[in-house]
């Protein structure tokens, strides 16, 4: 059975600590652009915590959304790239294949979720902050565009483990994301197994996806918030 | 005899072109390298360039320049697997296991070196270096450019038997490993694709 990776994200439980940020950075092996390029929009982040704000002060609510690549079945990346830079693989992961891509940053543009960057530069890494590299991971020069990959380096170590016999169990592969989110607000998963921790989420009726009437058919499930008051309370 | 001014005409403009062609291929390699704006680190530079750190490493790469290693100890591979009978992976642990195959450290060579053939001078290096604490500087025969993007796993290879040699060549006649194959995506390819295995581009880049 092939697999079909997708996440699911609990709003409410979701503390917006940012910690998801910080290890995506470090297991993924993307540059730090800086506040003078971040200020032309040049910042990179395969994931960010966007915040809202509601209500009036004092009564303000401030509440999270983490935001990723959201791995589309009908991404709007995808016929956009010249070179099939951008394409989808079997398992459904919305691919970036780096050695095809030449940077017209099409994709960037077609996304209306903003989660593709562009390498404005070749990445540099003071000494010793190069030894912390992810070997897994190929660190991509200026020029090319890049995105959050499910972490598909952990994704095939795990699958060539289980074609030598040890089958994936669901929560084998943690991105690193998943990984470090204190509160276990994100779930990863495989879609195709009907068991499997982020299908039952997936089909919970506070599921919602983002921006939905685009119609890109994006496999991340965002959980929505209750709102937690006397009147709603059961019991 | 018109026809022959054409083609004078036309080979005077080709030495031109090429003139300019090589001029400013020349002032870039020049003026560009001269000027990096950051300190390199991790293989790469400050200059805007995608693919390669400079016009050279390019230039290198496209006619497949590579320097020779040049090991610290003149190891031989025939005495180890074809006189004394040692299998690859006793030293080369990690192939069936992950991605990398792996260069013993010193301490498997003391293993047995502290007994065999003590007295030979190459021997009482490898001796040296474990005394000081130090691992055997061995230098890298096979490898992608970092721009390749290749994520090479020696393990699901070696589980679904294919053979050391077909990627490697003859190393058990070799003294130290040497470059014979050259592993370029038809290589990979072409296997991948006669095993009927896996031929998206995710499979190795990532």
């Amino acid at each position: 059975m092939t697999h079909r990776w997708g996440m699911a994200a609990d709003l409410d439980k979701c503390t917006g600590c940012g910690a998801c940020v910080t290890a995506c950075h470090a297991e993924n092996n993307i540059p730090i652009a800086g506040p003078v390029e971040a200020e032309r929009g040049r910042a990179m982040h395969w994931m960010r915590i966007e915040r809202y704000w509601e209500g009036e002060f004092p009564e303000v609510k401030l509440t999270f959304r983490p935001v990723l690549c959201q791995q589309c079945d009908d991404a709007p990346c995808e016929p956009v790239c010249p070179t099939y830079a951008s394409h989808h693989t079997d398992e459904g992961l919305n691919a970036q294949v780096y050695n095809r891509c030449f940077g017209t940053r099409y994709c960037a543009n077609a996304c209306f979720y903003n989660v593709r960057f562009f390498n404005w530069f070749n990445p540099v890494w003071d000494k010793p902050l190069n030894l912390q590299l992810n070997p897994d991971v190929s660190v991509r020069e200026a020029g090319v565009m890049e995105k959050c990959t499910f972490c598909v380096q952990k994704i095939k170590a795990a699958e060539i483990e289980e074609n030598a016999g040890k089958p994936i169990r669901d929560g084998d592969i943690k991105p690193a994301c998943v990984q470090t989110c204190t509160a276990n607000a994100l779930v990863f998963g495989d879609l195709n197994d009907p068991e499997s921790a982020v299908s039952i989420l997936s089909e919970s009726p506070r599921g919602t996806k983002l921006l939905e009437d685009m119609g890109a058919r994006p496999k991340i499930t965002y959980l929505l918030r209750e709102t937690w008051n006397e009147s709603n309370r059961k019991g | 005899m018109k026809k022959d001014q054409i083609g004078n005409r036309s080979l005077r403009w080709t030495i031109v072109f090429g003139a300019i062609i090589a001029l400013a291929g020349a002032a870039w390699g020049i003026f560009g390298q001269a000027t990096p704006a950051t300190p390199p680190a991790v293989g790469t530079s400050g200059i805007f360039t995608p693919g390669h750190a400079s016009l050279s490493d390019a230039a290198r790469h496209f006619f497949d320049i590579r320097s020779v290693p040049v090991q610290p100890i003149a190891y031989t591979h025939k005495v180890h697997v074809i006189d004394n009978k040692i299998e690859c992976s006793f030293c080369h642990v990690g192939a069936d296991k992950g991605p990398v195959a792996g260069i013993p450290g010193v301490k498997k060579c003391m293993e047995c070196h502290e007994f065999v053939a003590v007295e030979k001078p190459e021997i009482q290096k490898v001796a040296d270096y474990s005394k000081k604490g130090l691992d055997i500087p061995w230098q890298r025969v096979y490898g992608w450019p970092e721009e390749s993007h290749v994520r090479f796993n020696h393990a699901p290879h070696i589980r679904q038997k294919v053979d050391c040699a077909t990627c490697h060549g003859d190393v058990p006649n070799m003294t130290v490993a040497t470059r014979v194959m050259n592993h370029t995506m038809g290589f990979c390819v072409a296997c991948h694709e006669q095993r009927k295995v896996s031929n998206d581009c995710m499979t190795c880049h990532y």
